[in-house]
Formats: structure tokens, sequence, C-alpha cells
């Protein structure tokens, strides 16, 4: 079941087409990752999903309905935006309450109190947010965007001005949130090793295009099959090894370093190019699997999108 | 309405903390107030506290809901925090008019005490109680606050819907008409006049229309106007 629908979204500001149509899902439970370079138009996305923006054509719709126009499921959803939401005016409690009431949470200062300790704040809890540092107040706009248990949360850039144990703790928090919880979370970031830690499904968007949407697997997969890296027990047998490769069916990419040969392969089992090379002679030290790594993945899309543009 | 009572709350709560503008609001409060106690003694007796505080109490009211209007609106803009209001389940409506009530009743409380200010000065100086008359109660009571909230109501819309240079210019329009209010008001209301039920009648009357005017304006209240216009 799609809990977030984008179909064929437009979006133009002052004859400037931001978004060029895109379409892409997500279903529940999912964690997906949004990513995409500066101006590419994630934050313009998010904003027409929450109801923040009008779509100029197509929709952008989450249980089926337009947040714009449903004032009840915007009570369903948790959003994280980049200025966290809190005000420097008011406690961290005081938010926290102030949020919980307006979401309609039956006991605003039971919840207030777990969820300064959940973040962490509970000796400061009476301080001004105006006196908090960049990742407290990240981190009690965290606490603000699931204090009343939606079912989809929305963050974008989640843990900026994070150091890397309150970026471990943000990471846990959305796996945690989404296998025990079953909640959706939609992640705009720019930090790719965070979007591969913790995202089952991403989106690349390009100058207001999906470049590509697929499962984190599958993208790290390839199109043009998986990379293989084989040791040899003995490095004169590299040159043979190589000969042997070229003759399976479906394998290329062929490369010696040393003891060390590489290969691609489009199979899904690497069975075969083990017989070969066994058959041959070829004494194996080491066979390894190589996967892309979402940042190759991202960096591909993005000169691709620029190449055909 | 709870949602509504939760924003108003906290916007009144943010206005009383905060203390510059807090301490702006009492000097103007107090200075309106007491250059209008030379005045009811020049004229002397009841009516002419009437006669002075008449026009002054509104005009304090709406300077002093001018405020604090630009901490409960303009102030959620530049802090950015008013994107994340938006996507709360709150109805657009609902939070504007949590903000009106969170920014109008404040600016009335002070505007009350501007009132006790020029009764109590005016009482001090010329040793008998100087008591404003029963329309004039009235029009403390009621009158004064439902224009306050009419001009809360219009500098909100204005604030959340007009970016920040737009928001600079109407400052300094309010501005200027409140001074030309605060210096012209005696003129403006002839020497035979007299606070009477018919006036205060009238007056509440417009303020009624005004705030239905009001209501139906807020149909243009648009979230994308409000977040493409933040700075």
């Amino acid at each position: 079941m799609s809990i977030i629908d984008v179909k064929n979204l437009k979006k133009t500001f002052n004859r400037r087409e931001v978004l060029k149509g895109i379409t892409f899902s997500v279903e529940k439970g999912e964690v997906f990752g949004f990513l995409g370079p500066n101006g590419a138009g994630k934050t313009t996305t998010m904003r027409c999903i929450l109801g923040l923006l009008r779509p100029t054509e197509g929709e952008a719709l989450v249980f089926g309905e337009s947040l714009a126009a449903k004032d009840g499921t915007r009570g369903r959803v948790g959003v994280l935006l980049d200025k966290n939401g809190v005000s420097d005016t008011l406690s961290a409690r005081e938010n926290l309450e102030y949020y919980a009431r307006l979401y309609g949470v039956p006991d605003p200062v039971g919840r207030a109190t777990e969820i300064l300790e959940f973040t962490g704040l509970t000796e400061r809890q009476d301080s001004l947010v105006g006196t908090f540092s960049t990742g407290m107040k990240r981190k009690l706009g965290l606490g603000r965007a699931i204090l009343h248990d939606p079912e989809v949360l929305f963050l974008d850039e989640p843990s900026a001005g994070l150091d890397p144990e309150a970026q471990r703790m943000v990471r846990d928090l959305i796996l945690d949130l989404s296998r025990k919880e079953g909640m959706t979370v939609f992640v705009n970031s720019h930090n790719l090793d965070e979007i591969q830690r913790v995202c089952s499904k991403v989106a690349i968007l390009h100058q207001g295009k999906v470049r590509a949407f697929d499962t984190v697997e599958h993208l790290r997969g390839g199109r043009e099959g998986t990379h293989l890296r084989v040791v040899l027990s003995d490095p004169a047998s590299a040159e043979r090894a190589v000969a042997v490769l070229g003759t399976v069916p479906g394998t290329g990419g062929l490369s010696r370093e040393g003891e060390t040969v590489s290969a691609t392969f489009a199979g899904e089992s690497a069975a075969e190019i083990v017989r070969a090379l066994v058959t041959a002679g070829c004494g194996i030290e080491e066979v390894t699997r190589e996967r892309r790594s979402l940042e190759e993945i991202y960096l591909a899309a993005v000169r691709q999108a620029e190449g055909s543009a | 309405m709870n949602g509504i009572f939760t924003v108003a709350k906290k916007e009144a709560g943010q206005v009383f903390r905060s203390r510059q503008l807090l301490i702006s609001a009492v000097i103007v409060t107090l200075v309106f107030s007491t250059t209008a106690v030379p005045a009811a003694l020049s004229t002397g007796g009841s009516a002419a506290l009437d006669r002075v505080g008449f026009m002054l109490l509104v005009v304090i009211g709406i300077f002093i809901g001018y405020i604090f209007s630009g901490q409960a609106f303009l102030r959620e803009k530049t802090e950015g925090t008013i994107e994340t209001l938006l996507c709360s389940p709150l109805p657009l409506r609902d939070i504007w008019l949590g903000k009106v009530l969170g920014v109008t009743l404040p600016a009335y409380a002070l505007t009350l005490a501007g009132a006790a200010v020029i009764v109590a000065g005016t009482s001090a100086l010329t040793g008998t109680p100087a008591l404003p008359s029963g329309p004039m109660i009235f029009h403390i009571l009621v009158v004064v606050p439902a224009f306050i909230a009419v001009a809360v109501g219009l500098l909100g819309l204005v604030q959340l819907l007009l970016g920040m240079r737009e928001n600079q210019i109407i400052n300094m329009a309010v501005i200027f008409l409140v001074i030309f209010f605060f210096s012209a008001s005696a003129g403006l209301l002839g020497v035979g006049f007299q606070v009477t039920w018919t006036v205060e009648g009238v007056l509440l009357a417009i303020a009624l229309v005004l705030l239905l005017v009001l209501r139906g304006a807020t149909r243009f209240l648009d979230r994308e106007r409000i977040v493409t216009t933040i700075p």
C-alpha cells in the first residue's frame, strides 16, 4: 500500500519550471531517501507533499489525500524541516508541550517528559531554546516531530549540525521507528552515508527530474552487473585467469593488478566464474563481490543527467 | 477551539515574556496616557475625560497591538517556525485567530492600564474622582478591544501574506497613521463632541462589520503565499 504517492508532479515559479513531472511512491514502513544536489527541487517536492505549495500540475498525496486540504490527515504526519520548528523564546519543555497540545496528545506534560528524556535534554528542559547549540535544537526538533507518534515522518537533513554520536542516535531512531513502529520515513538528505545505512528505497533528483528510483539493493547491484574481485594464490596465473574469464559468457570489464583480477558479470551467482578458474588450474585465495556505493550511483546519475541535458 | 486557545496562550505568554517588547509597550502606554491628563484638566470634568480618552485609548490599543503583532506573525516567519506550524492539523484560519487573540488580550490589558492612568492622574490633580461616563465605560470595555482586534487581525493578515519589504512599508504607514490620529484626535472630534450611547452603538456596529469583513478576508490566507514570503 502506497503511503506517499507523487504523480507527474510539476511546479513552476515565475515561469521557471522547478519540478518537471516527477513520479515516485513510498510504501508503508519504508525508509525512503530523497537525494539530489542543491537546487534539484528536493525541498520544493517535500513542500508540495506537505501541502505547503500547490502543484502546478500532477499531484502529491499522503494516505491518498492532499495534506493542504485535509487538516486531520496532517495530524498523522510528523515533520522536521531545516529550521527545526522550535521557538527560541520558549523553553524546550514549553515547545514540546505546545506542539503536543496542537496535535491533541492526551498527556502533553507526560509526553514532553518522555521526549526530553529520549533526546537527552532533561537537564536543559527549562532553558530557552535560543541558548541551545545547533545540535541540541536539532535533537529537540526531532523529538517534536515524533511526539504525537505520527504514521509518516518527513525529515529534512535530519543529522545536519549533529555530532557523530547524535548522528548515530538519529540513524538508530529512524531504523527503530521503521522496524518496530512500522512508521514510514521520508528522508531528504545530502548525507549519502546516512541514506545508505538507513534507507530501503531512494530517488535521485536532478534538475527537477527523478533520475533514479529503486531499492538501494537494486541500485547498488547496478544495471551492468555485479563486480567481482578475485585474489589468486599464484600471481603467475593472473594472465591465464584473465584469458579464462574472457571466455565466460556475460563477463566484461576485465582488469588485473598483481595477483588480483577484477571482472563484471551479468548473472546473480559467481559460481560459474569460480568453476571456470578452478578448471583452468588457477588457485583462488579470495573472492569478493563488490557493490557500488550509493555515492557512486548518485554521482553517475547526476553526471548522466548533465551529459544528456 | 482548543487549538485556537493553545496558540493564543502561547502568543500572549511570549509577549509578556519579551522584556524588550513589554518595556516598549509600557513606555508607549505611559507617554500617551500621561500626556492626556493635562488635556483633560484644561477642559475640566468627566466630559473632558471622555473626550480625551475616547480616541486616545483606541490609538494606544492599536499601536500596542501593532508592536505585539510583529512578535506573533512576523517573527514566526523570520524564525521559519511558521512552516512547521502550517504542517500541524490546525486550520490556517484557526492559527490566525489564535494569534489575533494572543496579541489582542495583552494589548487590551495595557490599554486598560492607560485608561487607569488617565483617570487616576486627572482625579489626583483635581482632588475629586474624575470617573468616565456610562457610555465611555462601555467604550473602554467593549468598543476599544473590538477595534484592537480588528487592527491586529488586519495587521496579521498583511504580515502573513506580504514579504518583508512590503511589511516595512506597512510598518511606516501604521506609525504615520498613529501619530496623525494621536495629534489630531481632539480636533477631529469637534468642540461639542460627547460620548453618547448612540455614538457607541454606531462604533460597535462598525467594529462588528469590520470583524466580519476580516473573517471573510481570511479566505485569502494561503499556505503557499506564506511559505514563499518567508525571508
